[in-house]
């Protein structure tokens, strides 16, 4: 319940997913046993173990939602590679978090990302997103420059931050802060597959929108679309031509 | 520029903007706030925050800040920029002299709920050995004097009697007179929250406010009395819960006075009070009542929340009495999930109201007459003290129309804006000798001052702050003072120039003297603020890390006291001349009379107060949506632009009170609370009239004013 | 100082019958130690007098006639050393 997911957090660490309070459950995680409460994702049991494991759709403030696919891991006695943030933990479980298959899959996954990210805006990043590509050894990807969102407006209508949806990745965590944390359920995410972006409201502007500016989708954006304007000189302007 | 920069320190520490309280990592780049993020540890929002808090931090560095001390002998005279010393110098002389001519209770002192708790501490010591009176009071007297008073009476603690996260686990949430997604953002969340998990939700409000509707969360009941009837409708509440026999047994037998409740069920339980009598007094139907007494009385875990909206009538303190009432009656109290829980407004209110800024109260709710605790005092500090009541605010600006209160020194707050009855306030000012102010900006109240001390923002300082729910959290100190010195070392200074010598390296010291002189705070040290965040008083030997719930066992005490609640309509009536009930309220992108939020990005929001009327009054004056409208009361009138809106009801008119040119309180009245004199600002009886452009120029455009930054 | 009263006396009336129309549900004699217990720890002692020189002056005809029952009890040498509290009034 929520009492306890708020309760638990803190501030060091990002678990990925809400803490619960069930009975104690031990599993291994690369070896290493790790005693959580019942309910708890392998991710949380991985990041309290001092594994973490990449991810990018997850955090511990906001339910699991299990679409990034970053965050794979592999179990004992189970086949394929199933997202560490929507798996629940269970007793005796053994977790494997790094392996050459993961890596592979991870950068594929990652590359893909990167693809539609503008590159002018990695190097020097220091987003979580960015900080995953790291972790991962993602630094390019094979598929040039294609489709991507750098046709998009920037919206600066609100007085504090900004959206540029170029470097939206669509993970959906502002929808969701919208909605678990703030209740204002201002978000969305309109269309789909590759047309897929972040709205706010009935495709209006932030400031046009129900948008109250608590700020807690900036906060949980993990690759800086959303973000701060105090944290720029001037005017935020994109770094790369504006391109279709 | 696509790559932001890196903030390169973080510091963690209390907005000071609401009663929430939130904890923030204010996040500097080479020595400048660059941005506030909301503390996941933070007990009151665990990593929420709302737009103030967040974002509404640059007031701080506004160029209106005013940086050096002001002087000047008549407030007719343009201000001298002068030192520290000539200011706090004049001050005192200035002070001295008004003593010797008209007496040492011609004098008093305000505290500022936007100070820290070791500012307030020092302002009431600065009255106490200084001024050698009791004329101190705070600003809460204007919001929630009757919260200490009504709680007290019925409860024995005069503070919410349960935690924020308390409202996870609530069954049934009432919520009297309060919105808190605007006023208190944070817990508005988490209430929402809570109704999301299926928790019942029951609102008292004239107005059709956001809690009442918002996108997943509605109100099961929604009581929209009309103003005035809070009194009436919460004692018809309890006439259904004594009926019908919904209340509490074995719970008043153990933990009240049975004759007390006896005594108390015998008046709400009269005819007078029945649904079928008050529905169509409070314009509401009898129904209402009934399934709302009986959603909170089922429970299991049935909490109360409340604010403004019960505090600001002539029966403020009675309204919160019915509250603790009917807890009481239905065994509400002293678990988690249950509770009777005042909301705040400005950050410190719990402060103001701990720590001795009363006239008839040291810090911890002891009486001045009470010679034991006043020895305590004259013992810790070595001065014979004023063993009678002082002035409370209102009355001190009654007594300097009336000539016989001459100088004031006002800590942080802006009376001439805030106050009820602006022409009354205005009189007062200009009745006294020596106003001298201490405050960021020079405001509306700077404009009747003869001595300006710029104060410190609460990025600029170290210190502790009180929220709604009692938790004392620290402020840390991010940059240097703008003008030199915080707020706590100008009062030093100032008692030091009147002859009683004050000295501490560090506000931890006055925390200290606290401690040793508040039973409350007895446990209460940086050292442990600090080791485990933050800590809800009660703090002491029992409650080493502080207290989550109240009433657990016992009561305050011992037995808790049922009040007797008899509604008596105010004063202010709605008649043929003054047709309309106007209601005050306040929006979720400014706070209070805005001197802050006004200077921020804020304003792309809410740039002017506006008058909600409902479309049948509005066509019954010709009035469209977006017309400049006067306003008039039997005490005065402004204009403001209306706002056709189906929040309000037809006979009501609401608006808010942020911004200086609106004169929100130049209609109010000054009627006011029969215990505390907390102000009437709830219920004033109005006309509303079309004005025609012409006369409208004299109204400045607020925008144009407050954008500049 | 002077003879001035520090506030004007009609706002002193005003308060004090607001304090009496509350304790107006007690009996008689905890009604009045309500109000004499109100004036007595909340009210400044020249508000006070004020009442109470008024009361002397005209017989407080504009006062509720509980509210001139707990004035004058406010004289009452054996209620002068009575410690204030919060909650209901107790009984005379
Ligand atoms: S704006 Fe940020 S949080 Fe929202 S979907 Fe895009 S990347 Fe995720
Ligand atoms: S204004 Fe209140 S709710 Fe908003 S951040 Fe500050 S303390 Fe929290
Ligand atoms: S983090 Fe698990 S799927 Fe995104």
């Amino acid at each position: 319940m929520v009492w306890v997911e708020l309760r638990a957090l803190r501030d060091d660490i990002d678990l990925g997913t809400p803490p619960r309070d069930g009975a104690p459950v031990t599993l291994s995680i690369d070896g290493v046993d790790v005693t959580v409460p019942a309910g708890s994702s392998v991710m949380l049991a991985a990041a309290t173990a001092g594994r973490p494991v990449p991810k990018l759709c997850a955090t511990d403030t906001l339910a699991a939602f299990g679409s990034c696919r970053v965050c794979l891991v592999e179990i004992e006695g189970r086949n394929g590679c199933p997202a560490s943030c929507t798996t629940p933990v269970e007793a005796g479980m053994r977790v494997h978090t790094r392996s050459e298959r993961l890596d592979r899959i991870r950068k594929g996954v990652l590359e893909l990302y990167l693809s539609d990210f503008p590159e002018e805006d990695l190097p020097g990043g220091w987003s979580e997103f960015h900080e995953t590509l790291a972790t991962v050894g993602v630094t390019s990807h094979p598929y040039g420059r294609g489709e991507n969102h750098l046709a998009a407006p920037i919206d600066r209508s609100n007085p504090y931050f900004v959206f540029d949806p170029a470097k939206c990745i669509v993970c959906s965590r502002c929808v969701r802060a919208c909605e678990e944390i703030q209740g204002t359920f201002a978000l969305t995410i309109a269309d789909r597959g590759f047309r897929s972006a972040v709205v706010a409201s009935q495709g209006e502007s932030f400031l046009a929108s129900e948008c109250v500016s608590c700020g807690a989708c900036v906060q949980t954006c993990p690759s800086q679309a959303l973000i701060e304007k105090s944290l720029f000189e001037g005017e935020y302007e994109r770094a790369h031509p504006t391109q279709a | 520029m696509p790559i932001p920069r890196k903030p390169d320190g973080s510091v963690v520490t209390t907005c000071a903007y609401c009663g929430v309280g939130c904890g923030f990592k204010a996040e500097t780049l080479g020595g400048k706030v660059v941005r506030m993020i909301p503390w996941k540890e933070g007990k009151a929002n665990h990593g929420h925050s709302c737009v103030k808090g967040r974002f509404a931090f640059d007031y701080y560095a506004h160029p209106d800040r005013v940086r050096t001390p002001l002087i000047r002998d008549h407030i007719d005279e343009p201000w001298r920029a002068v030192t520290w010393d000539e200011a706090i110098g004049h001050a005192a002389t200035r002070l001295r002299d008004i003593q010797a001519r008209h007496g040492t209770k011609s004098v008093g002192a305000v505290s500022s709920s936007r100070c820290t708790n070791e500012e307030i501490f020092l302002v009431q010591k600065f009255a106490r050995v200084a001024l050698r009176n009791n004329n101190i009071d705070n600003c809460s007297r204007i919001c929630h004097s009757p919260t200490q008073f009504g709680l007290s009476a019925t409860l024995g603690a005069g503070a919410a009697s349960q935690h924020f996260d308390s409202v996870l686990q609530a069954d049934v949430i009432l919520v009297v007179g309060a919105n808190p997604t605007e006023g208190h953002p944070v817990f508005g969340s988490m209430l929402k929250r809570r109704v999301r998990e299926g928790a019942r939700l029951i609102v008292l409000d004239p107005r059709r406010t956001e809690t009442v509707n918002s996108p997943h969360c509605s109100a099961d009941v929604h009581l929209a009395l009309r103003p005035g009837t809070n009194v009436a409708v919460l004692d018809s509440i309890a006439h259904v819960v004594v009926r019908e026999k919904l209340y509490r047994e074995d719970f008043i037998r153990s933990r009240c006075h049975r004759d007390e409740f006896e005594q108390w069920a015998a008046l709400v339980g009269d005819d007078r009070y029945s649904p079928e009598v008050v529905g169509p007094q409070a314009r509401i139907d009898p129904e209402d009542i009934r399934r709302a007494a009986r959603l909170y009385a089922a429970g299991p875990r049935s909490t109360i929340y409340y604010g403004l909206g019960v505090t600001e009538h002539s029966q403020g303190s009675t309204g919160v009495m019915c509250l603790g009432n009917l807890a009481l009656a239905c065994g509400m109290v002293g678990r988690e999930g249950v509770g009777v829980n005042p909301l705040r407004g400005q950050g410190n209110v719990q402060g103001g109201s701990c720590l001795g800024s009363w006239p008839h109260m040291f810090s911890g709710y002891r009486f001045v007459t009470d010679p034991e605790v006043r020895s305590s005092f004259e013992r810790a500090w070595d001065i014979t003290l004023d063993a009678e009541p002082g002035l409370r605010l209102p009355n001190m600006f009654d007594a300097a129309v009336a000539g016989t209160f001459k100088g004031i020194y006002i800590q942080g707050e802006d009376p001439v804006q805030s106050d009820p009855n602006r022409d009354h306030i205005v009189a007062a000012m200009r009745a006294m000798e020596c106003v001298i102010l201490q405050d960021l900006f020079l405001t509306e109240t700077a404009n009747f001052a003869h001595v300006f001390l710029p104060g410190s923002s609460s990025l600029e300082k170290d210190g502790t702050f009180t929220n709604a729910e009692r938790r004392v959290s620290r402020v840390r100190k991010i940059v240097e003072p703008l003008a030199g010195l915080a707020d706590w070392e100008i009062t030093v200074r100032l008692t030091n120039a009147m002859g009683y010598a004050l000295h501490y390296d560090h506000p931890s010291e006055v925390m200290l003297e606290i401690a040793r002189t508040s039973p409350a705070y007895r446990g209460m040290t940086y050292a442990l603020i600090d080791r485990v965040g933050s800590v809800q008083w009660p703090c002491d030997e029992n409650a080493p890390e502080g207290t989550e719930v109240l009433h657990t066992a016992t009561f305050p005490r011992g037995k808790a006291n049922f009040m007797l609640t008899e509604f008596v309509p105010t004063r202010e009536r709605a008649d043929d001349r003054f047709p309309l009930l106007l209601t005050t309220g306040r929006v979720l992108s400014q706070y209070n009379v805005g001197t802050q939020t006004r200077r921020t990005g804020n304003v792309a929001w809410y740039a002017e107060d506006l008058l909600e009327i409902s479309a049948q009054d509005a066509a019954a004056r010709g009035i469209v949506d977006g017309d400049p409208v006067a306003v008039s009361s039997r005490v005065g009138s402004t204009v403001l632009r209306a706002r056709l809106s189906t929040r309000v009801s037809p006979g009501v008119v609401y608006t808010t009170f942020h911004f200086a040119q609106s004169k929100a309180n130049a209609i109010t009245t000054d009627l006011s609370d029969w215990a505390t004199n907390c102000p009437e600002y709830k219920v004033t009886a109005v006309e509303v009239m079309r004005v025609t452009p012409s006369m409208t120029r004299a109204q400045p455009t607020p925008v144009a004013e407050a954008v500049e930054a | 100082m002077s003879d001035t009263p520090v506030i004007e006396v009609e706002r002193l009336v005003a308060m004090a019958n607001q304090i009496g129309d509350f304790f107006a549900p007690y009996p008689s004699a905890q009604r009045a130690e309500g109000i004499r217990n109100h004036l007595r720890h909340y009210w400044d002692p020249r508000m006070r007098a004020a009442l109470l020189a008024h009361l002397d002056a005209t017989g407080g005809a504009d006062l509720a006639e509980s509210v001139s029952i707990a004035a004058r009890l406010l004289r009452d040498e054996s209620r002068a050393g009575a410690k204030a509290y919060a909650g209901p009034p107790r009984a005379g």
